[in-house]
């Protein structure tokens, strides 16, 4: 039976090496991440020439993030940085939350405080619970939602023209 | 291999879409919010830091592979084999799978209430499940003893179905099957969630299976010529499903009922009596209630009713058995969830009255009843479990649950896990937990027929388990697992007969049963969609007492499961192979190995909200049997050969 099994393998990676057509979910998401950052207006500029985007928990992206690598805005290119685990995220001016962190969202929003920080969450509820931008899906294509209050506390200024495209998420009253 | 050669140039002949991933970035908002994702290319859950060895089958899977129960779902998984007898499933995990033992050594949760009903602690998995799964959003497969936090019977483990939800829908969706041996399914689920916060869904399904004749060798005389039973091994099944939520507030109502034919002249009854049946109803009822409290708490609360009805039709020559029971219920629990510091902590607790169980064994025509019980019982437990993070990339997960029940006393049963991340992409899981089993009402009270007598005295079987598991990420979405463990069984509930008067009694078993095993899976998952799982298992499980291999427990068990569009996104192939050992049947004689081999073709939305899918199972018309209980003259029940499945999924 192995023997047999054996035999089927190289056919079955090989069909499994070919790739699909449409753009993955997390290509699109990096896509919109970088359309994030430019409607998003930071209270100072960091004086660094590039903007840290610090992927916190496990990473979804793979090679996603190749997609917005060359990108810059306002001459500033992207950093990537992986963090396992939510610490120093106020040195991030991005922090992509990703679901594996649903268990420790409420300590990683508390530890941002008033941070200038834009976070996006990745999970279900995430705005709600206090992060800035939240993705979701509806029928296949990425959505978000947006929770001004969040950003009222982070000091970021988010542009209309992004907020008229979101859901809003009124949960979290002002502190 | 023709068919995969064809599967292969499908793959390579796929036509690139008209964005390349280069460009997304210059895309404005409003253009990328039109874009149609492929979501497959992740896992679910990081299962990393989960204190057990955990396998995860979404509802993209359940479509890809064409899985029409829960234990088809099952099968599928690492360690897990079925049996069917033409009656019910049962499902084996990690070598061990009793005769008779109707799924009362694995807890079933849905949504977080337990589906084992209290009479004989029950699960179904089969086509009794009260859930379509249809529904089904996915299902946590959670390996090990979670005595520690869920209680008795998750003894190897939890089985988590995570349901689909009002928005999922966000409309209407009819589907049809059409299936081999005159098979029919039809379903309709209307899901919504409104403005004002309000999310709901409705659903019903039915099912019907004429079935195929089934020719017994064992029945084969001038009075049943041929030893054919004719149209007997129907399946019926209705079932609705219904849930609302809004705030915290999450409200689930379900009914189902299945009629089954029983072809196999079961418990010595007359071979090919269209009399012979069964039949289970199920209800529940279940209210939850979720609350995020300040930054660091969150606490839920769930009060729960359930009901379970059960009947079977046994004609003897002389007579027509009728054998009953009814179990209802209703319970309530809590659970509060912090981090504090360093710690993640869980506390909880749940109260469960049993406020009737009752079993009526009766013959109808001379009326002679055998067996009349009325019973009640009630259980209560409470736990904790605290995680901490003891230095960078070691955690410690600690749990310990207390259970009492006023049938059988008292259980405690601890759980330790170290969890060690060595490197960012390797994790490294040392698990110890025990768990323990309750004896269920019919063990305490009855054994088959009127030549038992009750057994009070019965101890909960427990079993301890050691477990190493080595999980290495080659890349987000390509991991590698490594499990080896070891179970042992002490005070295992089995028949037996009492010496002083000949009745048969249940009893605890001496000695231990031993379960070493080796498992290894690979699973990835690829850019453009394509999913590959693929696993080994290695598992020795003896009688300590004889040295022997119990029965119905395969060695050797191999799957694979790949799943890859084939033309863009408009046509998915899911290919499963499942290897099973040969296993030693009740009477000593084995059945062969078999290797199984389902396809499930799966178009993308060809019509605008329209799917269909055509699937395959047992494609080389595999012929194998599978062992079955004593009840059975037959010692292992052929299965199903080739056939197939038509369906299509229409939504507006």
């Amino acid at each position: 039976m192995f023997r047999k099994l054996a035999r089927f393998l190289p056919f079955i990676l090989a069909v499994a090496q070919a790739e699909g057509a449409s753009p993955s979910e997390y290509e699109v998401k990096a896509a919109f991440i970088h359309n994030f950052a430019k409607f998003v207006q930071w209270p100072m500029s960091s004086g660094s020439n590039t903007l840290r985007l610090c992927i916190v928990g496990d990473n979804p992206f793979a090679n996603a993030l190749e997609v917005i690598r060359d990108q810059a805005i306002d001459g500033k290119h992207w950093e990537f940085q992986f963090l396992r685990t939510p610490q120093n995220l106020d040195r991030c001016q991005v922090a992509f939350i990703s679901v594996s962190e649903t268990g420790k969202l409420n300590a990683i929003v508390e530890s941002l405080g008033g941070k200038p920080v834009l976070t996006i969450g990745d999970g279900e509820g995430f705005a709600e619970r206090g992060l800035i931008i939240n993705f979701y899906l509806e029928n296949q294509k990425v959505r978000f939602e947006i929770n001004p209050n969040a950003a009222r506390r982070a000091g970021l200024a988010i542009s209309s023209q992004l907020l008229k495209l979101a859901r809003i998420v009124t949960v979290g009253e002002e502190r | 291999m023709v068919l995969l050669l064809a599967f292969a140039s499908g793959a390579a002949a796929e036509a690139s879409s008209g964005i390349e991933p280069e460009d997304l970035a210059r895309l404005p908002i409003e253009e990328l919010m039109n874009i149609e994702v492929s979501t497959a290319s992740r896992f679910t859950q990081k299962t990393s830091e989960a204190p057990s060895a955990t396998s995860i089958i979404t509802a993209a899977d359940i479509k890809a592979y064409g899985y029409r129960t829960l234990a088809d779902v099952l099968r599928s998984v690492r360690g897990f084999y079925t049996s069917y007898d033409r009656n019910y499933e049962y499902l084996g995990v990690r070598g061990f799978n009793r005769p008779g033992d109707y799924l009362s050594r694995i807890l079933l949760l849905v949504d977080g209430y337990r589906v084992n009903e209290t009479f004989y602690d029950a699960a179904a998995i089969g086509t009794d499940f009260f859930l379509d799964v249809d529904l089904i959003d996915r299902v946590e497969i959670v390996r090990g003893p979670g005595s520690s936090v869920y209680g008795s019977n998750a003894f190897f483990g939890v089985i988590n179905v995570i349901t689909k939800r009002g928005k999922d829908y966000d409309g209407v969706e009819a589907s049809g099957e059409l299936a081999g041996f005159g098979t029919d399914k039809e379903r309709l689920t209307i899901g919504r969630q409104q403005k004002n916060g309000l999310e709901w869904m409705v659903s019903g399904t039915r099912y019907d299976r004429k079935g195929p004749n089934l020719y017994y060798p064992q029945f084969d005389s001038p009075a049943n010529p041929h030893g054919i039973a004719q149209g007997l091994d129907y399946d019926r099944n209705h079932s609705v499903y219904g849930k609302a939520s809004y705030g915290g507030f999450t409200l689930v109502g379900a009914y189902s009922d299945r009629i089954k034919g029983i072809p196999t002249a079961s418990y010595g009854t007359v071979f090919n009596d269209p009399r012979s049946l069964t039949t289970e109803s199920q209800t529940m009822l279940d209210l939850k209630y979720y609350r995020a409290m300040g930054e660091n708490l969150d606490v839920s609360t769930h009060a729960y009713y359930g009901g379970y009805f059960y009947h079977g039709i046994y004609p003897y020559t002389q007579s027509v058995n009728k054998d009953q029971s009814w179990a209802q219920w209703w319970g309530m629990d809590f659970k509060a969830a912090g981090h504090y510091g360093r710690h993640r902590l869980v506390l909880g607790g749940e109260y469960q009255d049993n406020f009737r169980q009752q079993l009526n064994n009766s013959d109808l025509a001379p009326w002679v009843v055998y067996t009349d019980i009325r019973r009640n019982s009630f259980r209560y437990g409470f736990y904790a479990q605290d995680e901490i993070g003891l230095v960078h990339g070691l955690l410690l997960n600690a749990g310990l649950r207390f259970d009492h029940y006023s049938t059988s006393g008292d259980a405690l049963n601890p759980r330790l896990g170290l969890i060690w991340n060595p490197w960012e992409n390797t994790a490294l899981k040392l698990l110890y937990g025990t768990a323990f089993r309750a004896p269920n009402l019919y063990e305490l009270n009855t054994a088959v027929g009127s030549a038992g007598k009750p057994s009070p005295g019965l101890k909960p079987e427990k079993i301890t388990s050691y477990e190493f598991i080595v999980e290495h990420y080659f890349q987000p979405d390509f991991r590698l697992t490594l499990d080896l463990y070891r179970n042992e069984i002490g005070s295992l509930i089995d028949l037996s007969t009492d010496p002083a008067d000949g009745k048969q009694i249940f009893i605890n078993r001496r000695g231990l049963v031993e379960t070493e095993g080796a498992e290894l899976e690979l699973e990835r998952q690829w850019r453009g969609g394509g999913r590959l799982r693929a696993s080994y298992a290695w598992q020795n499980t003896r009688d300590e007492g004889s040295g022997k291999l119990l029965s119905n427990s395969p060695v050797h068990m191999a799957k694979l499961n790949l799943s890859q569009p084939v033309w863009e996104e408009k046509l998915r192939a899911g290919l499963e192979l499942q290897y099973t050992d040969s296993r030693k049947t009740l009477k000593g004689e084995t059945t062969g190995g078999y290797l199984l081999t389902n396809l499930t073709l799966l178009s993308g939305q060809l019509v605008p909200g329209l799917e269909i899918s055509a699937s395959l199972y047992n494609l080389f018309d595999r012929h194998y049997a599978l062992p079955v209980g004593e009840e059975l003259v037959q010692d292992a029940i052929i299965q199903d050969g080739r056939s197939f499945r038509i369906k299509w999924v229409y939504r507006f």
